[in-house]
């Protein structure tokens, strides 16, 4: 192996053999192509391009430490409705640190008993949250008696989670800075730290990377994995929270196909689906790479693809995106 | 037909006696006697399901015996666990299960026994002193890598089965089981690997070295138990039979 002597390999060896190196260079490639498109490179849309982000992004964080101990949560999109709901229902009747409490802890409850099942029975999580993706919602059917949850009341609390940052939107003209963007990157950072500076996060690559190989350094394996949904959960939880705070309503559907955005982010940014390597920055570059791509696809209103159908462009990056992960994760 | 050499004063760190292990109304092991010395290498030999990994999974305290005795530095023992039999000494290098090809050597090598440091709450780990130890302490027993840092995936097998050596022997292993490790190596390895294994012969642990193939096992082995159909056949030192005979034994083709 080359050891770090000049600048150059210091600066070659943190960038070109880290895994954001292949998810940063698609997101550049991306961005800069979509500048020549008229309205794209404005503060509005470019604002617009991280708030879309922000929701699918925290998502991806609890997905992708998941996906990295080999593991998959279907469930996520509808744990973020339930998250959402208990959040808004309690801040509605006067309650929001209620809401709040339990709009963490159910969620938190809920991705715990998808791993239960899953170290339980030992059927693939791939099942086993496909199971409970529409056994949660069902419950949320239940509790909610079908109702869409709206208000036109104002809480200091939402502005806490997901608010205008009218202090930084007021110096830039058409800027639209959202106060979750600090609670995206805050627990991003935090939980990257987790996962590549202490003895846990060593564990869930492990787990992932070659489970008998844990078991055998006496890895609590099903442990580990059980934690990981109940992280993954109460970001589930958390994105419910962010998500009513923005809009105001939450509905039974809410959140349904945002699991999946969340493994696009992941694998877009480097995370391997087979487990044992990924990456949470890389999670938040993919999810910011998909949410640029819808928006430069609209704007660019190209004739053969009709500008709702972007979704034809991100499935072809998702797949790009990922063979020059490989290619590049093989190099290093 | 069972023979076991007994010569007095054997110092064995661990002993099996009697070992008899039944999987509902199968019978995997019966009346099995095994056990290593200090400082010896023990070749387990058996073909395909003679009961060579179910004695090991007895001994790593994944299966309990039906009926036998563990005994660990002359006490007996119950090991409930692989982490009881880590927690005593006992450590197993399998070839596919004993590193995470996706992660570093020195993260392989502290796994489960991070090194932190903390500040109250917060903990992190010390990456710096781990790639030192690491480094440090495969270098002091023969084995130079180029970083500590280096992923595992990009080692060759016999490189891998010797970080995973160099491991048990720091972390104070008195008993390194290894399974079928050099079965996959190219001839230059199995030597490297053989030196590893001698080397940790001389530091005073007791090797256990489980093959199908006495050819593997043949030079570097001070005894030899053969086991067929979970029956002892024999336990033998070093000189006492050829590699031929011991071969016809673990086939079956020769009693003893």
């Amino acid at each position: 192996m080359r050891d770090a002597h000049t600048w150059q390999e210091k600066l070659r060896r943190t960038f070109a053999y880290s895994s954001v190196a292949g998810p940063l260079l698609v997101l550049v490639v991306v961005f800069t192509l979509l500048c020549f498109v008229p309205k794209f490179f404005t503060l509005r849309s470019v604002t617009g391009i991280i708030n879309a982000a922000t929701l699918s992004g925290m998502l991806a964080i609890g997905v992708t430490m998941l996906m990295i101990s080999g593991e998959f949560d279907l469930s996520v999109g509808s744990v973020m409705a339930v998250g959402g709901y208990l959040f808004g229902h309690f801040s509605m009747s006067g309650k929001p640190l209620l809401g709040l409490m339990l709009a963490l802890l159910i969620p938190a409850l809920l991705g715990a008993v998808n791993g239960l099942i899953l170290v339980g029975t030992n059927i693939p999580s791939f099942i086993v949250t496909l199971g409970t993706k529409y056994l949660y919602r069902g419950l949320l059917w239940i509790i909610s008696g079908g109702a869409m949850l709206q208000t036109v009341e104002k809480l200091g609390i939402y502005n806490v989670f997901n608010g205008r940052l009218d202090v930084i939107n007021d110096l830039f003209k058409g800027a639209n800075f959202r106060t979750s963007l600090f609670w995206l990157l805050g627990i991003g950072l935090i939980m990257q730290y987790v996962l590549t500076r202490t003895a846990y996060g060593n564990h869930v690559f492990s787990v992932g990377g070659n489970p008998g190989a844990a078991r055998g350094q006496g890895v609590n394996v099903k442990r580990v994995k059980v934690v990981n949904f109940a992280i993954t959960g109460l970001l589930g939880g958390f994105t419910g929270i962010l998500l009513f705070s923005q809009y105001a309503t939450v509905r039974v559907a809410s959140g349904d196909g945002m699991e999946l955005s969340a493994i696009a982010a992941a694998v877009v940014g480097g995370t391997l689906i087979t487990g044992g390597y990924g990456n949470i920055f890389g999670a938040l570059i993919g999810a910011l790479t998909i949410s640029t791509l819808r928006t430069g696809v609209v704007l660019m209103n190209i004739p053969f693809i009709p500008a709702d159908n972007f979704e034809a462009v991100v499935g072809v990056t998702i797949i790009l995106a990922v063979i020059l992960n490989n290619w590049l994760r093989k190099r290093a | 037909m069972n023979h076991i050499a007994t010569i007095p004063d054997r110092d064995y760190i661990v002993r099996m006696e009697k070992i008899t292990k039944k999987f509902g109304t199968i019978t995997a092991l019966s009346n099995v006697d095994f056990g290593v010395e200090r400082g010896e290498v023990r070749a387990l030999l058996g073909d395909n399901g003679a009961g060579k990994s179910t004695l090991i999974k007895i001994l790593m305290g994944v299966h309990q015996p039906t009926s036998g005795q563990i005994y660990f530095e002359g006490k007996p023992v119950v090991i409930n666990s692989p982490r009881e039999a880590r927690a005593i000494g006992i450590e197993a290098v399998y070839q596919d299960l004993a590193l995470v090809n996706l992660m570093s050597i020195s993260r392989n090598f502290f796994l489960g026994r991070e090194m932190v440091k903390r500040i109250g709450p917060i903990h992190w780990l010390d990456i710096r002193k781990m790639n030192e130890i690491c480094r440090k302490s495969l270098h002091d027993i023969g084995i130079e890598i180029r970083s500590a840092s280096e992923r595992v995936g990009s080692l060759s097998g016999g490189e891998r089965q010797s970080v995973a050596i160099g491991r048990g022997v720091y972390f104070g292993a008195k008993v390194l089981i290894l399974d079928e490790p050099t079965s996959a190596l190219s001839v230059a390895e199995t030597r490297k690997v053989l030196t590893y294994i001698a080397n940790a012969r001389e530091r005073g642990l007791g090797v256990i070295f489980i093959t199908h193939n006495v050819h593997h096992v043949y030079m570097v082995a001070d005894s030899y138990t053969v086991i067929r159909h979970g029956q002892h056949v024999g336990t033998y030192y070093k000189g006492e039979l050829g590699e031929d005979d011991i071969a016809d034994l673990i086939t079956g083709d020769r009693e003893y």
